[in-house]
C-alpha cells in the first residue's frame, strides 16, 4: 500500500535515474556481485591453509612417525592426553606465556612511550617518526640475521669479549640459556614496539584534540589523564597490538631458531613443536602441540572481536 | 611560565633523542660492521669504523659459485634483489587487487552474512605457522611449485590479505554512500564510481595495507628458504640465509643494508600516509 504514492510521483524512466530504480532486482545482483568479488580472497587464503590445517589435524590423531614401520595409525586423542602429564610441554608451554607476557608489556610500553613523543608537532617530526618507524620497516627476515652475530659474536669479533662477559653474567644469573631468550625478547620488542608505536600513533591522531583539552581542564594530573582518557579512547588499538603480539609470539619460530642458532635451552610452544617434528620426526605429537595453541588464540579472538563490533551492532 | 615550557621541550626533545637512538642503534651497528676490513672486524671498536671500505659490497657482486664455504654469494647480489622485487611486487600486487575487491564487496556492498565474513578471513590468523610448512611444502611438491618463485607468490598473500582486508572493508563500511549515489545520478555505472571516486579516496589505506604486507612479507625467513632453494631464484632473505655465516660475516651484513635501502626509501615516501591510512580504517571504521 505504502508504494502507492511513491509510483504517482511522475518518474521519467529507470534509465534516466538509476539511483531510484525499485530496491530488489538490483538489491539480489549486489549480493551476487559482492560474494563473487569476495570469492577470490577467500579462495586463496582458505585454499592455501586447508590441506595444511586439515593435515595437521589429521595426524595431530594418529602415531605419525618417521621410526614407524607401515603407514600411521589413527591412535584418537592420545596425542593431547599424554600432553597433559609430559614436562617438557608444560615446560614450553610457561615459557610461551612468559614470552608472550614479557614482550607485549614492553611492546606496549615502547609503543605508547614513542607514540606519545610524536603525537604533537615539532620540528623534525618527519625524520623522528621514520627513525621509529624503521625497526618494523627494516627487512625483519634478513635483520635478525645480522641481531644474531651482533648479540652472538664469533670468536674474532671486536665486542666478543664484552658480549661473551654479559652472556655469562646473564646465564649465571637466570640460568643457562636465559641470554638467548633475552636476545630473542629484545629482538621481538625492539621491532614490535616500532610496529605498536606506529599503530598507536595513528590511534592518537583519530582523538579530536578538544578531548585532550577538555580533560587538560578537568583533571591536572597528566598520569591520571592517561589512563582515564587516552588509554580507553585507544582500547581498540590496543586490543588489536596485543592480538598480533599473541599471534607473534606464540607462533614465533624462526626468529627464536635464527637468533639461539637452533640451541634452544628455552624452548616455546613453537619451537617444541617444530624440535618434535624435525629433528624427532614424531609428527603426530609435534601437530599436537601446535594445535595445542589453538584454543588460547580463539579465545582472544573472541574478545577482540567483541570489542571491536560490540554486539549491539549486530543487527545493521 | 616560559622556563617551565622550555623546560619541558627539553625533556622531550631528550627523549625523543633517547628514542630515536634506541630505533636505530641496531641498524647503525650493522651498517657500521658492514663498512670494516676483516682485519678492523677483528681488533676496532665496536661503534666506529676507522678505515670504511666497500670490500664486503664489491663481494656481493662477485659470486663465486665456485667456494667450497660459500665465503661469497653463489650467484651476483642484484639476481637476489631482482627475484625479491618480482615475489614481493607480484604479492603485493595479488593481495591488494584481491583485497580490494573482497573488502568492497564485504565491506560496501554487504552481503548477508558480511560481518561473519570478515571474521572468518581475520581468524585464520590463529592458525598455528610452525608446522604448516611441512604439508604446504609437500603441497607446492605435489603441484610442481617446488623450488618455483610462484608458491612464494601464492602464500605470501595469505599472510598478509586477512589484514588488508579487515583494514579496508572497515574503511568502505563507513565511507558514506552519499557520495557515490551522486556519482550514479550523474549516470555512473558502479565500475566507474569505483575507479574515479572510491578508489581516490582509499588511497591512504590502501598505502597502509601496502605497507603491512611489505612488512609482513619482508619479514618471513621460513617459507622463503623452504620453498625456493637453488640460488639463482633465491629471495634475498632466503639467500643470505643460505650462506655460511660465520665465515663471510660481513658480506652478509653488507647484503642486508644493500636489501634495507629501498625499504628505507619506501618508508620515506609512505610512512606518514601509512599512519594516516591506519587512522581513516580503524577510527571512521570497524
Amino acid at each position: 500500500m505504502a508504494e502507492g504514492p511513491i509510483r504517482a510521483v511522475p518518474v521519467k524512466s529507470a534509465r534516466d535515474c538509476p539511483g531510484r530504480r525499485p530496491q530488489r532486482a538490483p538489491r539480489r545482483r549486489e549480493v551476487v556481485a559482492a560474494y563473487l568479488l569476495t570469492l577470490p580472497a577467500f579462495l586463496l587464503v582458505l585454499g592455501v591453509l586447508a590441506y595444511p590445517v586439515a593435515w595437521q589435524g589429521w595426524v595431530s590423531v594418529t602415531n605419525h612417525s618417521v621410526y614407524l614401520d607401515g603407514p600411521p595409525a589413527f591412535v584418537g586423542l592420545d596425542n593431547y592426553r599424554r600432553l597433559l602429564g609430559d614436562g617438557e610441554y608444560w615446560r614450553a608451554a610457561a615459557h610461551t606465556a612468559a614470552y608472550f607476557v614479557i614482550t607485549t608489556i614492553a611492546k606496549l610500553v615502547v609503543g605508547v612511550a614513542l607514540a606519545l613523543l610524536l603525537a604533537r608537532p615539532f620540528p623534525g617530526r618527519a625524520l623522528a617518526f621514520l627513525a621509529v618507524f624503521l625497526p618494523w620497516a627494516y627487512p625483519g627476515g634478513v635483520t635478525i640475521i645480522g641481531w644474531y652475530w651482533t648479540l652472538n659474536p664469533p670468536l674474532i669479533a671486536p665486542h666478543s669479549l664484552l658480549l661473551g662477559r654479559l652472556k655469562w653474567a646473564v646465564d649465571g644469573w637466570l640460568g643457562f640459556g636465559a641470554y638467548d631468550f633475552l636476545s630473542v625478547v629484545l629482538f621481538n620488542v625492539w621491532r614490535g614496539g616500532s610496529f605498536t608505536a606506529v599503530f598507536l600513533l595513528a590511534g592518537l591522531n583519530a582523538i579530536p584534540q578538544e578531548l585532550f583539552d577538555s580533560a587538560a581542564l578537568e583533571c591536572k594530573a597528566g598520569w591520571r589523564r592517561f589512563w582515564l582518557v587516552t588509554v580507553p579512547l585507544l582500547k581498540r588499538f590496543l586490543a588489536l597490538a596485543v592480538f598480533l603480539s599473541l599471534t607473534t609470539a606464540f607462533a614465533d619460530l624462526a626468529n627464536i631458531w635464527v637468533l639461539t642458532g637452533g640451541r634452544i635451552m628455552f624452548p616455546i610452544i613453537g619451537t617444541h613443536a617444530y624440535w618434535l617434528a624435525v629433528k624427532g620426526g614424531q609428527f603426530g605429537a609435534a601437530a599436537a602441540v601446535s594445535l595445542s595453541l589453538v584454543p588460547p588464540l580463539v579465545l582472544a579472538l573472541v574478545l577482540l572481536f567483541r570489542l571491536f563490533d560490540p554486539p549491539k551492532e549486530e543487527p545493521a | 611560565m616560559s622556563w617551565k615550557r622550555r623546560g619541558r621541550n627539553v625533556a622531550h626533545g631528550c627523549l625523543l633523542l633517547l628514542a630515536v637512538c634506541y630505533s636505530l642503534l641496531p641498524i647503525y651497528f650493522m651498517f657500521i660492521q658492514s663498512l670494516k676490513t676483516a682485519e678492523e672486524d677483528v681488533v676496532g671498536h665496536p661503534l666506529i669504523v676507522t678505515r670504511p671500505t666497500l670490500e664486503n659490497y664489491r663481494h656481493l657482486f662477485e659470486p663465486d659459485p665456485e667456494s667450497e664455504f660459500l665465503v661469497r654469494p653463489p650467484v651476483a647480489f642484484p639476481v637476489w634483489v631482482q627475484n625479491t622485487v618480482v615475489v614481493f611486487g607480484a604479492s603485493l600486487a595479488l593481495t591488494l587487487a584481491l583485497s580490494l575487491l573482497a573488502a568492497y564487496g564485504l565491506g560496501r556492498l554487504r552481503p548477508p552474512g558480511w560481518r561473519w565474513s570478515r571474521r572468518l578471513l581475520f581468524a585464520t590468523y590463529v592458525v598455528p605457522h610452525t608446522l604448516l610448512f611441512v604439508p604446504l611444502y609437500e603441497l607446492a611438491v605435489r603441484f610442481g611449485l617446488d623450488n618455483s618463485q610462484l608458491a612464494l607468490v601464492i602464500v605470501y598473500p595469505m599472510l598478509s590479505m586477512p589484514f588488508c582486508v579487515w583494514i579496508l572493508s572497515a574503511f568502505f563500511q563507513t565511507l558514506p554512500r552519499e557520495i557515490e549515489e551522486s556519482a550514479y545520478i550523474e549516470g555512473a555505472s558502479r565500475v566507474a564510481a569505483f575507479l574515479h571516486i572510491v578508489l581516490p579516496m582509499s588511497r591512504p589505506v590502501l598505502v597502509a595495507a601496502g605497507l603491512f604486507t611489505l612488512g609482513t612479507i619482508s619479514s618471513d625467513i621460513v617459507f622463503a628458504s623452504i620453498l625456493l632453494h637453488s640460488s639463482e631464484i633465491q629471495t634475498v632473505v632466503a639467500g643470505l640465509g643460505a650462506m655460511d655465516v660465520s665465515l663471510e660475516e660481513l658480506t652478509v651484513l653488507a647484503g642486508i643494508n644493500l636489501a634495507g635501502i629501498p625499504l628505507i626509501l619506501l618508508s620515506a615516501l609512505f610512512a606518514r600516509g601509512y599512519v594516516r591510512g591506519l587512522t581513516a580504517a580503524m577510527v571512521e571504521g570497524a
